[in-house]
């Protein structure tokens, strides 16, 4: 069923008011078609209908689920191509810097919601690349964290489809993937740079020890979590990061109302949070 | 580098071009009608529809989805009411200055250009809505011409200004700088040099003037803030000249964010996340006013 620009405009703002997730207009048909599953499983005859649902008692539930067919498939390498650049062009070069000055040339990045790892490994490609240059002599820790066990150990297998490498440059294809009988394999020397563990975001025992990260990265995971469990996991994240360090939620994501300690860094095509 | 020595050396720029573009004739007499104490609407109405190509480009600018007003005016007579008399005076300099940097013969292409433009004017507009600025005319005119220097520099110093853009590429190098490198000054001035040229009112002279540097400004420091802060916001989002210079910056410790915040505390409140990316929404409207807008030559 095709959604009316009124209805979906009512939908985009109940979404992003309740999950921090904003729908571009360009994303219509894909919140259209994704809408409509959800509307066939409960019985939703108008996208109104499924609205009402979603505002009433059952919503919290339903929402869940509609987030769930929105992010399906959302895991791939190298997905979030201007948060990478900015990365590379500044932030990296940024941070090395202020930490060289320091004489403390190690560098930790924090995969928060790693699922099978491709974020994390897309990290170790990248700095993997700068062993020569801006990196040289320096420990680099990455660490990727699910609360799922079976994407953790999916994660440390490092063996993928074809849909999880079609974005890689083919620079960093050629050197890193190795292709067999239609699966792709991640070069040993990529998945030693990365370390990965399940971990509860909720769990504060365990999250206080994270600590010392200079970049942390949680995409798709907060817009599942009430505005109080938000705050308090993005607080953990706050008092996780370096001094200078920098947070990423995904792409159209929005952490306004949420914490008011994180600044604003804005570069082509995104943002981040910086402490 | 002073600020007076880049003028200087700007002025010396302009004065050097000799086939710079002149003022269309029928804007020359709507600015000349202006000065008359007793000029009436309808008198401006009948000379600027002597000129269609100005008239079209007055009503498309007026009545686009970027500018969004209340309902749709339909004659150029309504139009000039709607703006007042304060206004007639900008928005025919502006479209004469539309009219003279068309034609694509400059280091890239004036679609780009205007595209970027218009998208500063229509930031401009919103932020000027958001934290209650009086005056959304002039924010809008403001971000619509903030760029001209950029235009003269693409359009005489060809070689000298791909050169410059070849130098940012990809690095977070700030184009003013790399001009001042290049040419001993930069857009803000040579724009400013131009407008004076023109005779625009001094208020917009100083946006031209100092739409990177709000802080130095005296006349209007609140409006050269919003259009430096609608200029970051569209260098991120896609309305950045087709991402020639790489762009970065921390909001918070912006001057610009710090003069709004001054005068209109209740920009603290804005839901910056949410106004990038229905920035990015808003992204076909520009590029098809911007399309309208070239394609209304009769």
């Amino acid at each position: 069923m095709s959604i009316s620009d009124k209805d979906f405009e009512q939908l985009r703002d109940f979404i992003y008011n309740l999950c921090g997730m904003y729908f571009h207009s360009t994303k219509k048909y894909f919140l259209e078609s994704r809408l409509t599953r959800r509307m066939e499983a409960t019985g939703s005859k108008t996208h109104m209908e499924y609205y009402q649902l979603l505002k009433s008692i059952r919503g919290n539930e339903e929402l869940k689920f509609l987030m769930d067919e929105i992010t399906t498939n959302e895991t791939y390498f190298f997905r979030n191509v201007p948060q990478l650049n900015a990365l590379e062009t500044k932030l990296l070069p940024e941070i090395v810097e202020t930490k060289n000055k320091m004489g403390f040339r190690k560098l930790r990045i924090w995969s928060a919601a790693s699922s099978s790892g491709e974020e994390a490994y897309t990290m170790a490609m990248i700095l993997l690349e700068k062993r020569n240059t801006l990196l040289k002599d320096w420990i680099i820790e990455i660490i990727g964290t699910d609360i799922n066990e079976t994407v953790v150990a999916q994660a440390k297998e490092g063996v993928y489809n074809a849909y999880s490498v079609r974005n890689i440059p083919d620079l960093y294809k050629r050197k890193y993937i190795r292709e067999s009988n239609g699966t792709f394999i991640l070069a040993p020397e990529v998945k030693k740079f990365v370390t990965f563990n399940k971990l509860n975001l909720y769990d504060d025992s365990k999250m206080i020890f994270m600590k010392s990260f200079d970049f942390i990265f949680c995409a798709n995971v907060l817009i599942y979590f009430d505005t109080a469990s938000k705050s308090k996991v993005v607080q953990h994240f706050y008092n996780n990061l370096q001094p200078y360090g920098y947070f990423f939620v995904g792409q159209s994501e929005s952490l306004h109302g949420v914490n008011d300690k994180f600044k604003t860094v804005h570069f082509p095509g995104g943002f981040t949070y910086k402490k | 580098m002073d600020k007076n020595a880049l003028i200087k050396i700007a002025d010396q720029l302009v004065e050097n071009i000799d086939d710079l573009p002149t003022i269309p004739v029928v804007a020359t007499q709507v600015l000349q009608l202006l000065d008359q104490p007793d000029v009436q609407i309808e008198e401006l109405a009948d000379l600027m529809l002597s000129d269609q190509v100005m008239t079209a480009r007055v009503m498309k600018m007026l009545n686009s989805p970027v500018y969004k007003p209340s309902h749709e005016i339909t004659s150029l007579k309504r139009a000039l009411v709607y703006l007042g008399l304060r206004h007639i005076r900008e928005v025919a300099l502006t479209t004469s200055f539309i009219s003279a940097f068309e034609a694509d013969s400059g280091a890239f292409d004036v679609t780009t250009f205007w595209e970027h433009s218009f998208g500063v004017g229509m930031v401009s507009k919103t932020i000027a809505v958001k934290v209650g600025y009086p005056d959304l005319e002039k924010a809008y005119i403001s971000g619509i011409i903030h760029d001209l220097g950029v235009v003269f520099l693409s359009n005489f110093m060809r070689d000298g200004f791909q050169a410059v853009l070849e130098n940012i590429k990809d690095r977070p190098i700030n184009l003013a700088d790399a001009e001042i490198q290049q040419f001993g000054t930069s857009h803000c001035e040579i724009g400013l040099s131009m407008a004076r040229k023109w005779n625009f009112p001094d208020v917009y002279c100083e946006v031209i003037a100092y739409h990177h540097t709000p802080g130095e400004a005296t006349i209007d420091p609140v409006l050269c803030a919003i259009v430096n802060l609608a200029n970051l916001f569209c260098s991120v989002r896609g309305l950045d000249y087709g991402g020639r210079e790489w762009v970065s910056f921390n909001l918070f410790d912006e001057p610009a964010w710090q003069i709004l915040k001054k005068e209109y505390p209740r920009l603290a409140e804005l839901d910056v996340e949410r106004f990038c990316y229905e920035l990015d929404d808003a992204i076909p409207d520009v590029q098809e006013l911007v399309r309208s807008i070239f394609n209304s030559k009769e």
